[in-house]
């Protein structure tokens, strides 16, 4: 009952994203405020219908309720009652129910705050946002229905969440990731709007920076912590694989800094238009291509959901109407629109330019990385994987000159800069980014000239540039603490993103270059050293879950003869879908992560552990952290709200 | 010149929908079912009741008949066992293919024969026995070598050996009156064979492209 009237909703939703499609663009092609004005109400109640839907499906999980096929094939009784709720977003009918309830979300979301945009515009966002919602409705109806029966034959249990994701992390990794991917919605809403519309002024861009800053800080945290949960639960000790479907979400990432960079030129400078306008619609783009892949079976990955030809031709017929007509649309338009702005080779604009080549040229190494392999057996020529390396010394050739870049950036003046003025400050920051690099790996390392050299000097090169920075326009505004509150929140998010960089980079190079790894057997009581740390297994004993069984070993950590900790590490067994999976056992500290996963029973009675020292593996999430805290801030800088304001009367 | 500049990202989009099309077709992943119309891969495991006596292809040669993976912890396998049973009684051939909880065997827990015999007979005479026969397949290996992913599953085994259908889940009424339908054919003499074939081609599509 209840589900029917989830399913109910779902339809009433996909009627009123229908109605949302067209009457409010159809008003403002007519210049009709009456069409117009029903995109609000109209968006709110969509996301009203859709959160019915989600609920009913969230008790289907609740209550174990069988009859329900998606419940049945992704919860079991035996799951705790968290665990049952993630499962509602565990399966592909559930994610895209899920999808929808964020897309949903984000454009009743638009429609609150949009008050204070013309009334024509306001119809031509939220109408772009029907005409996505009703392919989305679309789909998850036709599709990938979440409430579909299994009566009249139902089974007396379900066939258990995949023990992959029964893990804190996953309850709010593809949540957070999802509103990243949804988000770009928004942007490429505004983008399209702006076509339609032929206006691409200051103003335009000043509204739609916020909307991408919030979708890119959700990507930022959702990317974050599933390296964090890959980490944690696949057991190899790795934060990031170059999996298919990691490069799905990253190229969004990868675009949207682009897009956030290429936004501040065209809101300051009125310039870098068409380039503005296509980063945002790539954004989008690659958010859809990246559900295309995971959800049509065309690539191989952990994450993927059941392969489905049919629902890949949805989704691929979905992506030609809307990438291939906004790309048209964009093509026609574009011509009309010239920039006025001038500009000197060495001066802000230039340098963001080149901040944008760089992204997008890492967008394109991943691109081809990942649909390379598609194309080479298309063609006929065989199956070939690219792996790893290919990325990673892509990947080390592109941040070189990029984090060099990015320690120039911020000094650098719009229009035109003279060079003579900014030679003093930078061998200040080159000297003290030497010395603080040197000076830690002396102490802490033996010296020595590799990547871990190199990440510590190029962040320190990007730190001190950025806290430097800061202080120096500190400084300008009057000194002390009166200055330090007037710089605006958005200067602040932009210093915490650049540092959270150059901490990403420090903590990618150390990891890389000082981690060590350590396959072992080991007896109980039995001692393991490891540099300055010794491991003893202290004790292995049967376990007992609510839905697993397994083992538990328990290690007592010495460093220097000193006991510091005392790790505990799991290997379960679920034995309802039948795998096995290891819960390793992390001691984290910021400069270092003791990691230990328990492997098989041998002959003995002995067991295979895999011991890991990672050094500054904190560092990459701690990076990741700062840069969406950046945004936050960012987000909540006064002049989004206060000059948009103003902007609304004056248009109004 | 200028005006067809704004066209290339149109037309990269393109090219790439056209490998995203063709690749849809092409599925990289074989799938379970991929051992329909293959032969039943080699076996010789112990008989639960008798456990001396090692049951192999040969025992079954000849026979049309479903395998059962089934295991006494599995809640939805114990509650497919009444309606097998009612099967057994239609004079359907089913043997059993007992799989061992890996847990027992992988973690110092010894494995005993005798205390899953009586736990079997229990739960057989409790529930219903379906079965001609069980197997007990402790190292998992045939189980593995059939690609089973859970429990239960089913595989219709024709008179040749040849594995013509794989089942994940439960049989019931709802999914059975098709399988008898495939069961019946291949009892049947020659002619039935083409429409075998069209059944199995009709399991198949969506899985993989033969």
């Amino acid at each position: 009952m209840i589900a029917e009237l989830g399913h109910l909703a779902l339809c009433f939703a996909l009627a009123i994203s229908l109605v949302l499609a067209i009457f409010p663009l159809y008003g403002s092609y007519k210049g009709a405020a009456g069409p117009v004005l029903l995109a609000r109400p109209l968006a709110i109640l969509l996301f009203l219908l859709t959160s019915v839907a989600f609920g009913a499906l969230c008790y289907s999980f609740w209550s174990n309720d069988f009859t329900v096929l998606n419940v049945a094939s992704n919860s079991n009784s035996m799951l705790p009652w968290y665990y049952r709720m993630t499962a509602v977003w565990g399966s592909h009918e559930g994610s895209m129910l899920l999808w929808v309830l964020m897309l949903s979300g984000w454009t009743a979301a638009v429609a609150l705050l949009s008050n204070s945009l013309p009334l024509i515009l306001q119809g031509r966002i939220l109408g772009v946002l029907g005409i996505i919602n009703v392919g989305f409705y679309g789909f998850v109806l036709l599709m990938s229905n979440p409430f579909e029966r299994t009566l009249p034959f139902f089974p007396v249990d379900g066939r258990d969440l995949n023990p992959l994701l029964q893990d804190f992390g996953m309850i709010i990794h593809p949540p957070l990731l999802y509103m990243g991917y949804v988000g770009f919605a928004v942007s490429f809403a505004f983008a399209i709007a702006a076509l339609l519309g032929g206006r691409f002024d200051s103003n335009w861009a000043r509204w739609a920076r916020p909307w991408t800053l919030a979708a890119w800080l959700f990507l930022t945290l959702g990317i974050m912590l599933g390296s964090w949960w890959a980490y944690n639960e696949l057991g190899w000790g790795g934060w990031w694989f170059w999996d298919p479907v990691e490069n799905a979400s990253f190229m969004p990432w990868l675009v949207g800094t682009a897009l956030l960079h290429s936004l501040a030129v065209t809101e300051k400078r009125g310039t870098f238009k068409s380039w503005t306008v296509l980063l945002a619609i790539a954004a989008f783009s690659l958010s859809l291509l990246g559900a295309f892949l995971v959800r049509s079976g065309v690539l191989v990955s952990v994450h993927s959901f059941a392969a489905d030809p049919d629902r890949g031709l949805y989704l691929l017929a979905f992506l030609l109407v809307v990438v291939g007509g906004s790309l048209l649309l964009y093509a026609l338009r574009m011509n009309a629109v010239r920039s006025q702005a001038r500009y000197q080779l060495f001066s802000r604009e230039v340098l963001l330019w080149s901040n944008n080549i760089f992204l997008l040229t890492a967008t394109l190494v991943v691109f081809l990385g990942t649909l390379y392999p598609l194309v080479h057996k298309e063609l006929g020529l065989g199956s070939i994987s690219i792996g790893e390396p290919f990325f990673n010394q892509l990947f080390y050739y592109l941040t070189i000159p990029f984090a060099l870049l990015l320690g120039v950036g911020p000094w650098v003046r719009w229009k035109q800069q003279q060079l003579h003025p900014l030679l003093a400050p930078f061998s200040y920051i080159a000297m003290i980014a030497v010395v603080l690099a040197l000076g830690y790996q002396a102490l802490a390392h033996d010296f020595a000239t590799n990547l871990g050299l190199l990440g510590l000097l190029l962040g320190a090169w990007v730190a001190v540039s950025a806290v430097a920075e800061t202080l120096l326009r500190i400084r300008q505004l009057g000194g002390g603490a009166r200055a330090f509150w007037q710089l605006p929140a958005s200067h602040w998010g932009m210093t915490l993103g650049h540092l959270g960089f150059a901490v990403l980079v420090i903590g990618v190079a150390m990891t890389k270059t000082y981690s060590v790894e350590k396959d072992v057997r080991m007896k109980i009581g039995e001692k393991v050293q490891f540099n300055q740390y010794s491991f003893t297994l202290s004790e292995v004993y049967a376990l007992k879950g609510p839905n697993y069984g397994g083992q538990a070993a328990e290690l007592e950590v010495y460093e220097n003869g000193e006991k510091i900790t005392h790790l505990h590490a799991e290997k379960r067994f679920y034995p309802v879908q039948k795998t096995v999976m290891t819960e390793a056992a992390v001691d984290a500290k910021l400069s270092r992560d003791l990691y230990v996963a328990l492997g098989e029973e041998l002959d003995g009675p002995s067991w295979a552990l895999r011991i890991y020292v990672k050094p500054f593996v904190r560092w990459i999430w701690l990076g990741g952290l700062l840069m969406a805290f950046g945004a936050l801030l960012a987000l909540l800088d006064k002049r989004y709200r206060r000059k948009v304001t103003a902007e609304g009367v004056s248009h109004a | 010149m200028r005006k067809l500049q704004f066209f290339i990202p149109l037309a990269l989009f393109l090219g790439l929908a056209v490998f995203l099309f063709s690749g849809l077709f092409s599925n990289p992943r074989d799938h379970g079912s991929a051992l329909v119309t293959q032969p039943m891969p080699q076996f010789s495991l112990p008989n639960l009741t008798e456990p001396s006596r090692l049951m192999t292809n040969a025992d079954l040669k000849g026979k049309v008949y479903l395998l059962n993976v089934w295991g006494t912890w599995c809640a939805t396998c114990n509650a497919e066992l009444g309606f097998l049973t009612t099967l057994r009684q239609q004079g359907i051939e089913i043997i059993g293919l007992y799989y061992v909880q890996p847990p027992e065997a992988a973690f110092g827990e010894r494995f005993d024969m005798t205390a899953l015999q009586q736990e079997v007979s229990r739960k057989l005479a409790e529930q219903g026995d379906p079965y001609q026969f069980n197997m007990v397949d402790e190292k998992r290996s045939l189980i593995f070598d059939l690609g089973v992913t859970g429990a239960p599953e089913t595989f219709l085994v024709d008179a040749s050996g040849i594995i013509r259908h794989h089942l994940v889940g439960d049989i019931n009424e709802q999914n059975w009156p098709a399988l008898h339908t495939q069961y019946q054919a291949l009892l049947a003499p020659a002619p039935a064979a083409n429409s075998t074939a069209a059944t199995d081609a009709k399991n198949n599509a969506g899985g993989q492209g033969e």
